[in-house]
């Protein structure tokens, strides 16, 4: 079995109007054994912007710590919040910095940039990287994780474009629950964050927990 | 032992303070920026001007390879008063510095960041061993999205400051005095180009001409170029002059 | 040239040459087949790929078998024709024998030991069968390669399984979904025609844009119990653009089920 499967887990990102979502199924295993069901895959950059690391448990921390450690030097530096376009240049260049040894991660973002005097109007914004930092842009939605192919198919039937945040809540929780349902290594519960100009809805969903 | 040119004991080495509290060395560095060609910068409402002469001691050299203001990338740019080689060595460093962040974020650096990062360049200069301080000071333009155009100065000691209008270099002080004169909060880039052009023309030493003067400008890119295309560059916002736009200022 | 025939020779010395029979293949795509109240869906696309090559945008992966059953078949599509084709032998003699065609109950249960007669060489096939059950209600009965099945309201199998078995799940049998307290959770299997040709169509649109090997042509089966109106198939409008619909004969002296094929394009790329 892969090392990118050895934990297992799940993370969807999905475009709405002028808002986004993001959300991750709650499990740790060690193979097909479960471990944990609070083990969240997704966190904060700041208040508009988050992303999930599916993949390999110990490289979920590693890779978390680096990433705190670099947006908070580019905070200090800049004197500026980062954009979700740059953090996700920024993600991308930390994982070629181990191309030949990589995290076994499939990191997917998701956030609205701040609006700013250049750039009154920011857009709603996913992308998501292979393991050693290269990046796609989808303007719909993005999946990562052991529940890939259950995922895209899903997404693929439920999404439509311009939800509201409300209608992409439902349709981006169905989406992940009905993949984690038959995904064995993904599940045992999920948390879905919806990301809007002025806030961010988090709600954690109950599933079927076999 | 004293050695000539005034410093005493402490002139010879970079890195041992006099008990005045001076690095020695560095006074030297700004004697050199003291004696270079003068060049200068004007932030307007909607850019920034740079502008220096290029004094051609000889009628048999050829000015036009003679680059004085440089772009470092598409939206930075450098202009000196100093030592000419000095100035190559850092503008080569400036654009490695722009191209090492452009390859982590995506992006070219925003002004403010590329001037710490080339005043840290400057200010390692006169803190190891083996080495003198740059003897230039540079007069950076550069446009980015946090904080529009920005003007900013750097001194051999690595200090560095943002301006709305400077002069550096052999007129520095007239210089200065002029543009406080000369200057207010909502000149255009065309006054701002003008205002240059006279400020240069004070104290000029011969003819000036297309040939003899470099002027690079910043521009602040409109709502509809700021919208990032796929597969495309967005526009520069710095760019120099040709000798022809120069000679269209000079001759209004 | 010659230092390779060398380092060959030296192999061959080194461990003798073992041959190996694999006589199997996967040639793609997808089936997917839906019940209803009182009709049933069979569907699958046409494409049929070894590797990334495909070797042709038709190849037929749902037959009908008799007036109220039709098999879809997937997998090694030389097993999946060689399978069918007994089959409908199997049925030949049984209509032979006993003057009336086989139920879809009675199918089922004979495709289970055909399956399993070849249990140590089996026919890599996944099949799905669908039709009208003898009460007259839809049935559908999947099928693994070595004879295990069920009776469900829907199944998907091949290529694009994993994409849309997920959907299935959520839209056929309402699964991760809440209704109010005054309105019960729908029983599956019982939507009406028009809301599962949509749910067809729109699995395999999806399958077809996600996954290499489905694509390039739709077949739908839609079996008709007897005495069912017909007119939310066959009426003007009743289907979206670019669906042709074709009524099939009976087989034989015809029991008042109706088959009808509703063809439509996928992306060929």
């Amino acid at each position: 079995m892969s090392i990118q499967e050895y934990n297992g887990g799940s993370v969807v990102a999905m475009v709405g109007k002028d808002c986004v979502a993001i959300a991750c199924d709650l499990r740790l295993g060690n193979q097909a054994t479960g471990i944990a069901m609070n083990f969240e895959k997704v966190f904060p950059v700041n208040d508009t912007l988050y992303y999930g690391l599916p993949g390999l448990a110990t490289d979920v921390y590693t890779l978390r710590e680096q990433l705190r450690f670099r947006v908070n030097m580019y905070r200090m530096k800049e004197e500026r919040e980062i954009t979700p376009e740059t953090f996700t240049h920024l993600l991308s260049s930390t994982l070629y910095e181990k191309r030949f040894g990589p995290y076994f991660l499939e990191p997917v973002i998701a956030g609205i940039a701040p609006p700013t005097a250049a750039n009154p109007n920011p857009q709603p914004y996913v992308s998501t990287l292979d393991s050693i930092g290269c990046i796609t842009t989808p303007k719909d939605f993005a999946v990562a994780g052991t529940a890939t192919d259950k995922l895209y198919g899903a997404a693929e039937g439920l999404w439509e474009p311009d939800l509201e945040p409300e209608d992409l809540f439902e349709t981006i929780s169905q989406t992940l629950l009905n993949a984690v349902d038959r995904d064995a290594l993904s599940g045992w519960g999920a948390i879905v964050h919806v990301i809007t100009k002025d806030k961010v809805i988090t709600r954690t969903l109950r599933s079927r927990m076999d | 032992m004293s050695a000539p040119g005034g410093g005493g004991a402490y002139s010879f080495s970079l890195t041992t303070f006099s008990p005045s509290g001076k690095l020695v060395q560095i006074e030297h560095a700004l004697a050199a920026v003291a004696g270079g060609t003068t060049s200068l910068g004007i932030k307007a409402t909607n850019g920034i001007v740079l502008a220096t002469e290029k004094k051609d001691t000889s009628a048999l050299l050829d000015t036009t390879m003679i680059e004085k203001v440089a772009t470092i990338c598409p939206n930075i740019g450098f202009v000196y008063s100093g030592m000419g080689p000095d100035f190559r060595v850092l503008v080569a460093k400036a654009r490695k510095i722009a191209q090492a962040y452009w390859k982590v974020y995506g992006e070219y650096p925003p002004t403010k960041v590329l001037v710490q990062e080339v005043a840290a360049v400057m200010q390692k200069a006169t803190q190891s061993g083996g080495v003198r301080p740059y003897g230039i000071s540079l007069l950076i333009a550069g446009w980015d999205a946090h904080r529009g155009q920005s003007l900013y100065q750097v001194d051999p000691s690595g200090s560095y400051w943002a301006w709305k209008a400077s002069a550096i270099g052999k007129n520095m002080v007239n210089g200065k005095t002029f543009l406080e004169k000369r200057y207010n909060d909502d000149l255009s880039l065309e006054d701002a180009i003008h205002t240059a052009l006279l400020t240069l023309k004070e104290g000029f030493e011969g003819q000036m001409t297309a040939e003899t003067i470099e002027i690079g400008i910043v521009t602040v890119p409109t709502a509809e170029q700021q919208i990032a295309k796929s597969g495309e560059r967005p526009p520069p916002t710095f760019r120099k002059l040709t000798e022809q736009e120069v000679r269209d200022y000079l001759s209004l | 040239m010659a230092l390779f025939a060398a380092s060959a020779q030296q192999e061959a010395v080194a461990a003798p040459i073992q041959h190996r029979f694999d006589p199997y293949e996967d040639n793609g795509g997808t089936i997917l087949s839906i019940a209803g109240a009182d009709f049933s869906v069979i569907a699958g696309d046409t494409r049929q790929s070894q590797g990334y090559n495909i070797q042709t945008r038709y190849a037929r992966k749902v037959w009908q078998l008799t007036d109220k059953v039709v098999l879809a078949t997937n997998g090694f599509a030389a097993d999946g024709a060689n399978f069918v084709k007994k089959v409908k032998q199997r049925l030949e003699w049984y209509e032979n024998a006993h003057q009336k065609q086989m139920s879809i109950k009675s199918i089922a249960r004979m495709i289970q030991t055909m399956l399993y007669a070849k249990r140590f060489f089996p026919y890599y096939v996944y099949n799905i069968l669908g039709g009208i059950e003898e009460d007259g209600t839809g049935a559908v009965y999947s099928f693994d390669p070595v004879g295990s099945y069920e009776r469900e309201a829907c199944r998907a199998a091949g290529a694009a399984q994993s994409l849309i078995q997920p959907f299935l799940d959520n839209q056929i049998y309402f699964r991760n979904q809440t209704f109010p307290a005054d309105q019960p959770k729908p029983i599956p299997g019982n939507l009406p025609l028009g809301t599962v040709l949509g749910l067809v169509i729109d699995s395999f649109t999806s399958a077809t844009e996600r996954h290499i090997e489905v694509g390039d042509g739709l077949e739908m089966y839609v079996v008709m119990a007897k005495g069912r109106a017909v007119d939310d198939l066959t009426s003007k409008g009743a289907l979206p653009e670019g669906v042709v619909v074709e009524e099939l004969g009976p087989l034989g002296e015809g029991g008042g089920e109706r088959t009808f094929l509703v063809r439509r394009t996928l992306k060929r790329d």
